[in-house]
């Protein structure tokens, strides 16, 4: 198939509607779709852009798309992809939100919606773990986290704070590495 | 109304600078924007939580156009899907043109290594919280028990629990043993 702003749009939409639940799975649909049935990119390629987009703050299944489609097409094949990715989930939302505030005084649904106040909770502490058994792998990581955590109960401390914080400890970490090398 | 929608680009704008480590990662942002807005309140924002883990497309693109419709209406969630998504833009943007030095710096791969635990700790930080602050009743902490539980053996899909929970949620509710 032919590579330009439409079909580039398409597919990325077909993969926003599969797309179901966290990003992590926009990298197989994305090798189905590009790497095996059409054969625009490579299979290395893809996992590389998915790596990074991890490292980069953000979406990660945004941030995939708009590399992925930056190399597909340059700029106009970045917001092809990130328009089509996102759009199924644009309209869906839009739908239910709509439908929502209308059924909300059915008490049934009150039921419904505490009863999964406590599935919400589940899934937090599932991502939790997952992210944990991925990032806190050592002292230094694992010190990050627990102050962290301290900051984040402590009160109405803004998580951006937190990041920076975060950014500046990582990168003194190194910093003091690199000059004990220096010195040694 | 112009000061509103700026504000949300800006808030927005903020999480998809700073938030670390994909799907859940936005919400101690959201969380936080609840508490000092009043935009939505938190169950509306767990209740987001659940329909955005059951419909198409990234949650993260999901909570950002939920929480701008129910802020703003269309252009609210116009607004807050674009705002979050232009830092990952810029970001992506830069990077794409410098990806050999980006990816073997290791000022950069230091820096990730310690904003994955701090995206980590704050998404701690929201479950911790509403574990206190949702009204679950003790049969409710039993039934998040026996998730956590099985869930620690073997994972089922989000939908799972989601189904289990809706259903456990209606079943107590009619029977009246809570106040909901």
């Amino acid at each position: 198939m032919d590579k330009n702003f439409f079909t580039i749009f398409k597919t990325f939409f077909k993969v926003g509607t599969l797309l179901l639940g966290g990003g992590y799975v926009i990298l197989p649909l994305l090798t189905s779709e590009l790497v095996d049935k059409k054969g625009w990119i490579t299979s290395d390629e893809l996992c590389e852009y998915y790596a990074l987009s991890t490292s980069l703050p953000g979406i990660i299944a945004a941030n995939t798309a708009i590399f992925t489609g930056k190399k597909l097409l340059g700029a106009k094949g970045a917001i092809a992809a990130i328009l089509g990715v996102t759009m199924p989930a644009f309209i869906a939302i839009i739908l239910i939100a709509s439908i929502l505030s209308e059924i909300t005084n059915i008490q049934s649904i009150n039921y419904i919606f505490w009863g999964v106040g406590i599935g919400v909770i589940a899934l937090l502490f599932f991502a939790v773990r997952e992210m944990w058994n991925k990032c806190v792998t050592d002292k230094f990581s694992g010190i990050i986290y627990t102050i962290c955590l301290i900051l984040a109960l402590s009160g109405k401390i803004s998580p951006a704070i937190i990041v920076i914080f975060a950014l500046i400890a990582g990168l003194a970490d190194q910093f003091i590495k690199d000059r004990r090398l220096k010195n040694d | 109304m112009i000061k509103l929608y700026l504000l949300l680009f800006a808030q927005f704008f903020h999480i998809g600078v700073f938030s670390f480590g994909g799907g859940y990662a936005t919400l101690p942002f959201l969380y936080h924007i609840a508490d000092k807005y009043y935009w939505f309140s938190q169950s509306q924002l767990t209740d987001m939580i659940a329909i955005s883990s059951i419909t198409p497309g990234p949650i993260g693109v999901n909570m950002a156009t939920f929480s701008g419709f129910t802020t703003a209406g269309i252009l609210g969630a116009l607004i807050a899907t674009s705002a979050i998504m232009i830092p990952s833009f810029i970001f992506v943007s830069v990077v794409y043109n410098i990806l050999d030095k980006f990816k073997t710096n290791k000022y950069v791969i230091s820096a990730v290594k310690s904003l994955k635990p701090a995206g980590c700790a704050m998404l701690s930080a929201v479950g911790i919280k509403l574990l206190f602050t949702s009204n679950l009743h003790l049969i409710g902490i039993l039934c998040l028990i026996a998730f956590l539980i099985s869930g620690f053996y073997k994972k089922q899909d989000p939908i799972f629990y989601l189904g289990i929970s809706a259903i456990f949620g209606l079943i107590i509710g009619h029977l009246q043993w809570i106040g909901v």
